[in-house]
């Protein structure tokens, strides 16, 4: 346990000694959120319509009061090619003659629908035709003497269980990707350093040669990758603390907010995951030849866990992900998110699956460290 | 504990010409029926479904004693509901919304106070009061049993005997109903709900309620907001010339309007044929009932035309068909007529015991004999001031103190809203009420009618107003804005009716 310690130290000492591929491997965890919310900050601006819309309404004055109605609501017909939005209300040449006679007058709206930063005015526009519609409706009603609430035959009342917070569970499944994500980046470098890097500058043959087991030389290279995955996740942790609070979520109508105790919770689960990511990355590294290899490597295996928290964000995969390491593990933090309970059971049966994979592959690895094959890179 | 309390929709019909309805009567009518409210007494919150809301909010109560002078006595339950914010980055803060009437659930309007401070609710918790006598708040309702709202003669009714059947059916000492226990209400409340300073809201009565919780809590408020402001130094009795003003001003903008007026050029001529008519005797009508359409006689007293057009001039879609309504009724059709007061049958949910306990206490006595003999020269100022003198003798509440009538004096920040064509509050009651506000904004809205923050214009101008904390720098340039809407001029439309003698158009229509 001593000499694990040892070891463990100079491992850090040694990554810490290049600080500029330490912090390499922390950029990740720093900028990741906040690119993210600058994202979101400039989405939310494009995404909503703004208080003062501006389209193009031809043949205003057959219309005038729908017109005028329009404008009080904030949307209002502007030559001024800069401001204005390419949305289109044509009112019909027999619009007055057909609301005079209390037929249907025909208004045709022309936009384009996939137009993801007109979506919402379009939406907009629609509800206020659709509003403007209906009082209409009402008053003709009335001024025939029927009372407008005949044709209104249900009152629908929605009770929406969403919380403010699980409204927002789509982006904070996001952030929580990014925060799993961030455990198999943050190590990485220091992972294929200590290993590959290690047998390329020829020391690890010389470690070996030390009163030392290969299980003490294995664990010490695992627990100084996971110390720097955990530090990822602490830092990232922190950053987006602060970084989602800034945008301005309300817009949309729901908050995010990372309260202390799941800041707290994420550490725990993110200890087993890092774990996991430490041996895996040693051990790929370990196989391949050199340094450049075992980053080819690296990426194309860190694709498989990427894959998996990715189809559990987006809900695109079947129940049994739920059981599977990392994606399980995302799915109860996105309970506790949605305010819902914490799924225990499934939190538990996880992480110790994450935990015995780390485990074979500890011991994997220190098998094949016996061999002068994986020692030299022949 | 889980409790259903259904809520009996308060219909009165004599409160058509007698209630002072300083309240939001808007279209289509409120939704008042059942809410579900998972209550606690303990004065703490839990969550609740409101109408018209699909969110969860919160509900919660707190028990107070009827009478503050026993505060060992009965006590009542003042229910309130918490709007959370979507993002709740003032805490201690709430924004507190108080309904009109004198009688309005503030609860109930939740769905509308929702949509007009959507944006306040951002980051501010929006805190809703039925205060007491209305709503789930101990309702002081008059129930008026199955009376035939379309056949009924309220001008044959025995207005006092009424009041006397309504305090009969009270349980409760209705003395104890004021304004000013009301504000020792909100105090409770803010207490239980946790917060420490409120931004304050009113609506027509609501703005009285709003000046004298200004008054006596001063280091509660955060900001102040009036909308449609009736004056501490004013009795609202007085709104009998406010009614007769926007009339006026009604016939004047159809006069003004090219295509109103060439439709109904003689509309004053026609309002003074249907009121003198109607004077003379009332007139009955076999029609179909608005809602349920069976076979009814419909009775027009004047009484219930002149309320339908003063409820009407309250929101501006009604106020639209009012020429049209007036000059079908001055022909013999009534059928418009019959559409409105439809309307406004279902779309009074007042509690009249309420209504009645503020008034007789707070307003009659202002009444002296030089206010009366204005009253008198005005049709809708005689009718409410004889019905509610009737009443008031009836229900004998205690007068208020002299100094309530005092005007606030503060140097808070204050936000005072005024529709001119207001059937209720006119501008000019809010320059009487500001008169010692040190910090004090006045905004009119030129085209906008009682209660302006309906207005998206408006409620942008609160929510700014809430935030910065200060009238000075608002940006309230879409205040002025021309809303006016066009008068219907035929049963079906506003746009100008396609000119018969132009034959392009008319070819054109044909083909």
């Amino acid at each position: 346990m001593k000499r694990i310690m040892t070891m463990f130290r100079k491992e850090l000492l040694d990554a810490a000694r290049d600080k500029r591929s330490v912090m390499a491997g922390l950029y990740y965890a720093i900028g990741t959120p906040l690119i993210m919310c600058g994202l979101f900050m400039v989405l939310i601006n494009q995404l909503s319509s703004p208080d003062d819309l501006f389209i193009k309404i031809d043949n205003a004055d057959k219309a005038k009061d729908l017109v005028h109605y329009l404008e009080s609501k904030g949307v209002s017909h502007s030559d001024d090619a800069t401001k204005v939005k390419d949305i289109r209300l044509v009112i019909g040449d027999e619009y007055p003659a057909q609301m005079a006679k209390g037929e249907a007058a025909l208004v045709t709206l022309v936009a384009d629908n996939s137009d993801d930063k007109l979506q919402k005015s379009i939406r907009r526009l629609e509800a206020l035709l659709q509003q403007y519609s209906a009082e209409m409706g009402s008053l003709r009603l009335i001024a025939r003497g029927v009372d407008p609430r005949v044709v209104q035959p249900l009152k629908v009342e929605v009770e929406d269980q969403a919380t403010a917070d699980s409204k927002g569970g789509m982006i904070l499944g996001l952030a929580i990707f990014t925060m799993i994500y961030s455990v198999f980046i943050s190590g990485m470098n220091l992972a294929i350093d200590t290993s590959a890097g290690e047998r390329e500058r020829n020391s690890l043959a010389l470690l070996l040669s030390h009163p030392l087991s290969t299980r003490e030389l294995v664990w010490s290279k695992i627990l100084a990758v996971t110390s720097f995955a955990l530090l990822g996740v602490i830092l990232i942790l922190i950053v987006s603390k602060f970084a989602y609070a800034l945008v301005p979520w309300q817009q949309l109508g729901f908050a995010i907010n990372l309260s202390p105790s799941f800041m707290l919770l994420m550490f725990l689960v993110a200890v087993p995951i890092a774990l996991l990511a430490a041996s895996l990355q040693l051990s790929v590294s370990f196989m391949a030849k050199t340094f450049k290899e075992a980053q080819s490597y690296l990426t194309i295996v860190l694709f498989v866990p990427l894959m998996l928290v990715m189809a559990s964000t987006y809900q695109v995969a079947p129940d049994v992900l739920s059981w599977l390491p990392l994606s399980g593990q995302q799915q109860a933090l996105m309970e506790v998110v949605k305010g819902k309970e914490l799924p225990l059971a499934q939190l538990l049966v996880t992480s110790a699956a994450t935990l015995a994979i780390a485990l074979v592959l500890a011991l994997v690895m220190e098998r094949s460290l016996k061999s002068e094959k994986v020692v030299f890179g022949l | 504990m889980k409790a259903r309390t259904r809520y009996q929709g308060v219909r009165r019909l004599s409160l058509l010409t007698a209630a002072t309805l300083l309240a939001v009567a808007g279209l289509p009518a409120k939704a008042v029926d059942t809410h579900q409210l998972e209550k606690k007494l303990d004065g703490a919150s839990e969550s609740c479904y409101l109408s018209g809301i699909s969110d969860r909010v919160r509900c919660g109560v707190v028990k107070v004693p009827e009478n503050p002078a026993k505060p060992d006595g009965k006590q009542i339950e003042v229910h309130y509901a918490v709007l959370p914010a979507i993002k709740p980055s003032f805490p201690n803060e709430a924004f507190l919304a108080i309904a009109g009437g004198p009688g309005q659930s503030a609860i109930d309007h939740a769905d509308g106070f929702d949509r007009m401070f959507r944006k306040v609710r951002q980051t501010r918790d929006i805190l809703l009061i039925d205060q007491r006598g209305t709503g789930r708040s101990n309702l002081l309702a008059c129930d008026d049993g199955a009376i035939n709202a379309l056949a009924f003669n309220d001008e044959s009714a025995d207005t006092t005997a009424e009041a006397q059947k309504c305090l009969d059916a009270q349980s409760a000492d209705v003395t104890q109903y004021g304004s000013l226990n009301a504000v020792n209400d909100i105090e409770a409340v803010r207490k239980a709900a946790g917060y420490q300073k409120l931004h304050v809201y009113g609506v027509s009565y609501g703005t009285r309620m709003a000046q004298l919780y200004l008054k006596l809590h001063p280091e509660q408020v955060a900001t102040t907001i009036l909308d449609g402001v009736v004056p501490m130094q004013q009795s609202v009795i007085a709104i009998g010339e406010a009614i007769d003003r926007a009339v006026a001003l009604l016939l004047a903008d159809c006069k003004a309007n090219e295509a109103c007026n060439s439709q109904f050029p003689t509309l004053e001529a026609d309002l003074a044929a249907v009121h003198t008519q109607l004077a003379q005797a009332p007139v009955s009508n076999s029609v179909r009932h608005p809602l349920t359409g069976e076979a009814e006689t419909f009775l027009l007293t004047r009484g219930k035309f002149a309320a339908v057009v003063r409820l009407a001039l309250y929101s501006p879609t009604t106020r639209a068909l009012l020429p049209f309504a007036i000059h079908e009724a001055a022909r013999g059709n009534y059928q418009s007529i019959l559409g409105l007061y439809g309307m406004t049958v279902g779309g009074l949910d007042m509690a009249a015991g309420m209504h009645n306990a503020v008034v007789c206490g707070e307003d009659m006595h202002r009444i002296d004999a030089a206010m009366k003999s204005r009253l008198e020269q005005s049709y809708y100022g005689s009718e409410m001031f004889t019905a509610l003198n009737k009443a008031c003798k009836v229900w004998n509440i205690p007068q208020v103190a002299a100094d309530f009538a005092d005007g606030v004096t503060t140097d808070k920040p204050v936000l005072l809203l005024s529709g001119n064509l207001d059937p209720a509050t006119p501008p000019s009651w809010a320059e009487l009420a500001m008169a010692n506000m040190g910090n004090a904004r006045h905004l009119v809205a030129p085209y906008s009618g009682h209660g302006i923050a309906r207005e998206s214009c408006a409620a942008g101008v609160i929510a700014e107003f809430v935030s910065e904390g200060s009238a000075k720098e608002l940006d309230t340039g879409c205040i002025e804005k021309d809303i006016r809407r066009g008068f219907y001029l035929n049963a079906s439309t506003v746009e100008p009716l396609p000119q018969k003698s132009d034959k392009q158009d008319a070819a054109k229509a044909s083909e």
